[in-house]
């Protein structure tokens, strides 16, 4: 027994007895000191890993925001959410976002929904009391009672104190324009999505996913900068309602264009609509014609088919054509309505506007190359913009040479008007088709988009004629003086039942001014004009969309910063001397 | 000694604890704070586009040019009515000399001083 007392390090200092407990419990040959450490540390491992989940827990309540946040979720998602304000190229509010507020019921938290009803209807009677009892009655988490309703409304119901019942601020879209801007902007819907017009381009490009993804309640948008100048708009909008009514015209339309940048500063269609009052939109006579509609041009297309002529370099200015009689064709007869029964000039064809001129033109040109240069300057394909609403042109299904005699001076081929007005703003500005847009765009932007049409001096040729028809030819009457406008009139005989109709007429005027240095293009277009007193009688555009165009002209010139020069010679004396005598 | 530091370590986390209190409650202060300044950003944003809207309505020129022909004697601006500065004439001699005192007192004595030419617009009517 004390042999091994000799060693100091042995355990055998401890008493008998607990050495007796131990190897009764353990077994004499465990090392318990181990032991002992391995169960402290999964013990340590125990505790940690509960503080560690206790800690986790912890920090994400306080990093998360407040807890009680599924009721305003399941109401935010029904929010109409924000949109980008629309400006004018000058920076006026076409479109904005005004903030109103929203009635929503919680049916589960009614307490009693006969007397939440009563009371509700007690301060908006114009709200169907059955409705809103089902309303509140219903086993949704979620009910829209009123949308926009007024401040002294929101101050009523507050007063109230029902429970389950509460605002929301929505974003209510407003155009204080009105009708003027209507079918270039487009409307929304109730939840502020774009349903028509720049609105709906909006949505398609991308606007709608940020809606989706809940990021686009707030007013932190960009706006959209569109290239129409308010004021032009307006005066031509006042000008269009003055001659629908002056000739008594289903419609009257108007467009102008920037020929250096494509850009639309101006854009009218009417009847038209309050885009505040989206319902308006749903009559069909309300279309936006310039876009959503097809017309055959008439002599508006002339201006084409001569500008093939000059490009090919096949006819020049000096070629004559034969409209001493009516061309024959068929059993179809193509008499001039100016018929003057001699052989024509170039220039004399297009200010006479002589149909028999034209078709012979286009036939000495052959029919391939007229759909050719109908598919280059972009008339037998449908013009994409911005605008969502787009119109396919119609094509002759087989195209014989009775259908270029008709297309050449614009009958059996019907384009979008802006359609035909792109083309006609490449033939002005030395030859560069530039895609319309509605959208603010620089020249260098423009000339990227561009592609080169005709010739630089076919451009100036049919600059020279545009001007020489407002010196003497059809479209006199809209010589403003100092602006030197230069035009082309068209009047086409509208179909009506599968014929051509004898009084019921579409008339036209493109207009470029100035001539010599072109800026603008614009396009006047009325849709059956009735004859009046002034008139003599007549419907022919040079009578209605010419006089029309020239107060236009007159009123938004000083608008669009054109500056009057007097004293301008003659266009064979200015445009075709600059341009070398050709 | 190990008690001595004990005491110590215990004092100092007692401090540190109270500390990030402190920090936190102050934190959440500010918290709210900036919250309520974003709610009164907001609505002060609200506000303006609200007013914006309005003003973009009343400066509608539809309703500026029914309010001018009501009550003004305007007419739209005529081409020949526009005339670039370079167009302008050379300023005439003064006829009154610059260095007199009185220039109006002079023009009223010797009354052969006053300029007749017309002015107005370049071929326009004559009123």
């Amino acid at each position: 027994m004390h042999a091994p007392a000799a060693d100091p390090a042995a355990p055998a200092r401890e008493p008998w007895r607990r050495r007796l407990v131990g190897s009764l419990l353990y077994g004499s040959n465990v090392d318990r000191v181990a032991k002992t450490r391995a169960r402290i540390l999964l013990a340590v491992l125990i505790f940690a890993l509960g503080y560690a989940v206790i800690a986790t827990r912890l920090v994400m309540f306080a990093t998360a925001p407040e807890g009680h946040g599924s009721r305003r979720a399941i109401a935010q998602d029904a929010v109409a959410t924000a949109r980008p304000d629309i400006l004018d190229r000058n920076g006026e509010i076409l479109a904005t976002d005004v903030r109103t507020p929203s009635l929503f019921g919680e049916p589960h938290r009614i307490i009693d929904v006969d007397e939440a009803s009563e009371l509700l209807t007690a301060v908006m009677p114009e709200i169907d009391a059955a409705e809103l009892r089902g309303r509140l009655g219903s086993k949704r988490r979620f009910v829209w009672l009123k949308r926009e309703i007024t401040s002294q409304q929101r101050e009523q119901i507050h007063r109230l104190g029902i429970p389950g019942i509460g605002f929301l601020p929505e974003n209510k879209r407003v155009y204080p324009n009105g009708a003027e801007v209507s079918h270039l902007i487009g409307h929304v819907n109730i939840d502020n999505q774009g349903t028509a017009g720049i609105e709906k381009w909006l949505d398609a490009r991308g606007l709608a996913d940020l809606h989706l993804a809940g990021l686009a309640t707030d007013r932190l948008q960009k706006p959209v900068e569109l290239a129409v100048d308010l004021r032009v708009q307006h005066a031509l909008h006042d000008e269009l309602i003055a001659a629908r009514a002056k000739f008594k015209a289903i419609a009257a339309a108007g467009l102008l264009t920037d020929v250096r940048t494509g850009e639309v500063v101006a854009m009218v269609s009417v009847p038209d609509y309050d885009p505040n009052n989206p319902r308006e939109a749903l009559d069909p006579t309300r279309i936006n014609r310039l876009t959503t509609g097809v017309f055959e041009m008439g002599s508006t297309f002339k201006a084409l088919t001569v500008a093939m002529a000059l490009d090919s370099g096949k006819i020049t200015l000096k070629s004559a054509f034969d409209a001493s009689h009516p061309l024959q064709y068929g059993k179809f007869t193509i008499h001039d309505f100016h018929a003057q029964n001699r052989v024509l000039t170039v220039p004399e064809i297009f200010t006479y506007s002589s149909n028999i001129g034209t078709a012979r033109m286009a036939l000495s040109l052959g029919i391939e190359h007229h759909k050719w240069f109908l598919r280059k300057m972009g008339q037998l394909e449908r013009l994409r913009t911005e605008l969502p609403e787009s119109a396919e042109p119609l094509v002759p299904k087989r195209w014989a040479e009775l259908n270029t005699v008709t297309i050449a001076f614009g009958h059996g081929l019907s384009v979008a008007p802006l359609q035909a007005v792109a083309a006609i703003g490449a033939l002005m500005n030395g030859g560069r088709l530039i895609p319309p847009t509605f959208l603010k765009r620089s020249e260098a932007d423009a000339l990227a988009h561009a592609t080169q049409v005709v010739k630089p001096e076919t451009s100036e040729k049919m600059r020279y004629l545009m001007r020489l028809n407002v010196e003497k030819g059809t479209a006199t009457k809209a010589d403003v003086k100092g602006y030197y406008v230069g035009g082309k009139t068209g009047t086409s005989d509208k179909v009506i039942g599968g014929r051509y109709s004898k009084t019921k007429v579409l008339t036209s005027f493109t207009a470029v001014l100035p001539a010599d240095q072109p800026r603008y293009l614009l396009l006047i277009m009325l849709d059956e004009p009735q004859a009046t007193p002034d008139t003599h009688g007549f419907t022919t555009s040079g009578w209605n969309a010419v006089p029309v165009g020239g107060a236009v002209i007159g009123r938004i010139a000083p608008l669009l910063g054109l500056e009057p020069r007097f004293d301008l010679p003659p266009s064979d004396k200015l445009i075709l001397a600059s341009a070398g005598g050709r | 000694m190990m008690r001595v530091l004990n005491i110590c370590l215990i004092g100092a986390l007692v401090l540190a604890a109270a500390d990030v209190y402190t920090i936190k409650f102050e934190s959440a202060r500010q918290a709210q704070h900036v919250a309520k300044l974003r709610l009164e950003i907001r609505r002060e944003r609200d506000a303006v586009a609200a007013l914006r809207a309005e003003w973009a309505k009343l400066d509608n020129p539809a309703r500026i040019q029914a309010l001018t022909r009501r009550h003004l004697q305007l007419r739209a601006a005529d081409a020949r009515q526009i005339d670039p500065l370079d167009n302008l004439p050379e300023r005439p001699p003064d006829r009154v000399p610059v260095e007199e005192a009185d220039p109006i007192g002079t023009v009223i004595v010797n009354p052969e001083l006053l300029d007749h030419s017309p002015t107005g617009s370049v071929h326009g009517p004559t009123r």
